[in-house]
């Protein structure tokens, strides 16, 4: 689907949890689960840059977003109200495949659950066996819990702190369901936790998809701002090449 | 009546005065899933050298108030890579613009040597303003010596349309314009990004790899449009204005003040489509005031502003 930018009118937005909201659009923005789009919070030009946010859910007439206050600019977005417009350009960047393996164990870390929901229900679409593993710091970064739970055939929450689920990282609780069938990893969530998600993928040989986030400028690929360094030592933009990358791509074979 | 956008710079006649400015619009693919680039007046790819750089580490952008600072520092494939990239832009029948980049006189040469004979290339764009390269960029645009034996050197190895890019971290642009249009330019560009910085005060560092970086955006519009005014009263060449435009009434601004073609940078990372937005509202702009071509409105507010405004412009703010 070709991005293009329109005017989006806000529906609902709903706070989901401590500082984390969970913003609905009118519109269609086509998107594949894993792409992004490029939001303009305030129409002013500061703050100036446009914020980008993975796509949480969408359907034919809708656009919904999860994010975080973390800054100025989410802060200001929080407090658009329905009715109001938009600026949205997307889809952007590269989303999840559906992989090859009948099965599916996709891994959140905090607010990287955010593109996950939608790749659930993409693939639950495609008739895949699907294990979710959700894991946050404390009980207060697991958010929409059921929403997820319900795309799930398995479904595991683990917080650091143990106030919520099993205690300890997420990726501690991965194993048994790769011990079985063959299956695709996806994940996205903090850098150390990919990192682990990748050695879980490449011990049990599996195929492993991770999705990124940067400072982005333009979202298109024109700024190379947002640049990572690959395994090969080349740069990738986080913005076209990903967000989504195989693992291997970021952390070698 | 349509308005007439046409205006000329050097060999070139563009079909409006709008283009991207170089570094914010890739080699132009980018940007031509959203709309046709023969909506441009020209369309100006990315800083190009000799062999591929790769650029700077990151953290390479900032955001900062109604602005940002990047320091991407020239990353791109080399001038062999960039002419198959050039080439793809032919089918869209406008001027093709490329920055040209290096660390020394001699690689500003090899990538004329390599793009001279292109015929997709249509005009040079010499980067003497970069702020984020080391040992090149910037270092040959602030001494107006350096300059004019740097644009000497270029003009005798290319006939095709040449235009000097300067920075506005100099003590005295008119003097580095006035060394470009001697040295045998045929436009200059105006302006690059301004050098500054920004600090996390929470972590206690930089905010950049690179530590520095160069400004860009809203922020540092009248910083532009002063250099525009008082480079464009000082030259015979054209100016192609640009520094924070984000909307026609932003360009206008620049024309007014004496450019007779405009860039449009950052702009694009908050509007992809800004470009054709801006030629749109140029043209309502001069039908809406009655002018019958954009060339009519340019330096037109020097004119108004009369002599002793003209002469004293951007010399004493402080002492009205």
């Amino acid at each position: 689907m070709m991005p293009k930018k329109q005017e989006m009118m806000l529906l609902r937005q709903e706070q989901v949890g401590e500082d984390i909201f969970r913003l609905t659009l009118q519109g269609e923005v086509a998107a594949l689960p894993g792409q992004f789009v490029q939001v303009g919070v305030a129409p002013a030009l500061d703050p100036y840059l446009l914020r980008p946010f993975s796509v949480h859910d969408c359907s034919p007439d809708t656009l919904t977003l999860l994010y975080r206050i973390a800054g100025r600019g989410t802060l200001l977005l929080s407090r658009r109200q329905p009715g109001e417009m938009l600026t949205v350009t997307g889809p952007l960047g590269r989303g999840f495949p559906a992989g090859k393996a009948d099965r599916a164990v996709v891994v959140a870390g905090g607010m990287g659950a955010a593109p996950l929901l939608y790749l659930l229900r993409f693939l639950r679409a495609a008739g895949k066996d699907v294990a979710f593993f959700y894991g946050a710091r404390t009980a207060a970064g697991l958010v929409l819990q059921d929403s997820y739970r319900s795309l799930a055939d398995e479904y595991t929450a683990a917080t650091e702190d143990g106030s919520a689920g099993k205690k300890g990282l997420v990726t501690q609780f991965v194993h048994p369901a790769l011990s079985g069938k063959k299956a695709d990893l996806y994940a996205c969530g903090p850098l150390p936790m990919l990192r682990a998600v990748a050695a879980l993928a490449k011990e049990a040989g599996a195929d492993c998809y991770l999705s990124l986030e940067a400072r982005m400028a333009c979202g298109v690929g024109a700024c190379l701002g947002c640049v990572i360094r690959g395994a090969d030592g080349g740069w990738r933009r986080v913005c076209t090449d990903g967000p989504v990358f195989r693992a291997e791509e970021v952390f070698g074979r | 009546m349509t308005p007439d956008l046409t205006v000329k710079i050097g060999k070139l006649t563009l079909r409006n005065p709008v283009m991207p400015a170089s570094g914010c619009f890739g080699y132009g693919e980018e940007y031509a899933v959203f709309y046709s680039l023969e909506q441009l007046g020209a369309i100006v790819v990315k800083g190009t050298t000799a062999k591929p750089w790769t650029g700077n580490p990151p953290v390479r952008l900032a955001e900062t108030p109604a602005g940002m600072l990047n320091a991407i520092g020239l990353q791109n494939p080399g001038a062999e890579a960039a002419r198959e990239k050039i080439r793809q832009l032919q089918q869209y029948n406008t001027p093709v613009i490329v920055n040209v980049a290096g660390h020394s006189p001699k690689e500003y040469l090899q990538v004329i040597r390599i793009l001279d004979e292109e015929p997709a290339v249509s005009a040079y764009e010499l980067n003497i303003s970069c702020p984020n390269v080391r040992d090149g960029g910037l270092a040959f645009g602030t001494d107006p010596q350096v300059v004019n034996t740097l644009v000497q050197a270029v003009r005798q190895a290319t006939e095709k349309t040449l235009i000097v890019k300067l920075s506005p971290n100099v003590t005295d642009i008119v003097a580095i314009a006035r060394a470009a249009e001697d040295a045998g330019a045929d436009a200059l560009s105006l302006i690059n990004t301004l050098l500054g910085m920004a600090i996390d005060s929470e972590t206690r560092r930089p905010l950049l790899a690179n530590l520095t970086g160069g400004l860009s955006g809203p922020a540092i519009k009248p910083v532009a449009l002063r250099m525009v005014w008082q480079v464009s009263e000082a030259v015979h060449i054209p100016v192609i204005g640009m520094g924070g435009i984000t909307c026609a009434a932003d360009a206008v601004e620049f024309l007014l003040a004496g450019a007779t073609a405009v860039a449009i940078g950052s702009a694009h990372f908050i509007n992809p489509t800004v470009c054709p937005e801006v030629v749109q509202g140029i043209a309502a702009y001069l039908t809406r005031h009655g002018f019958r071509a954009v060339r009519e409105i340019i330096g037109l507010a020097k004119k108004a502003a009369g002599g002793e405004g003209e002469k004293d412009a951007g010399k004493d703010h402080c002492r009205s």
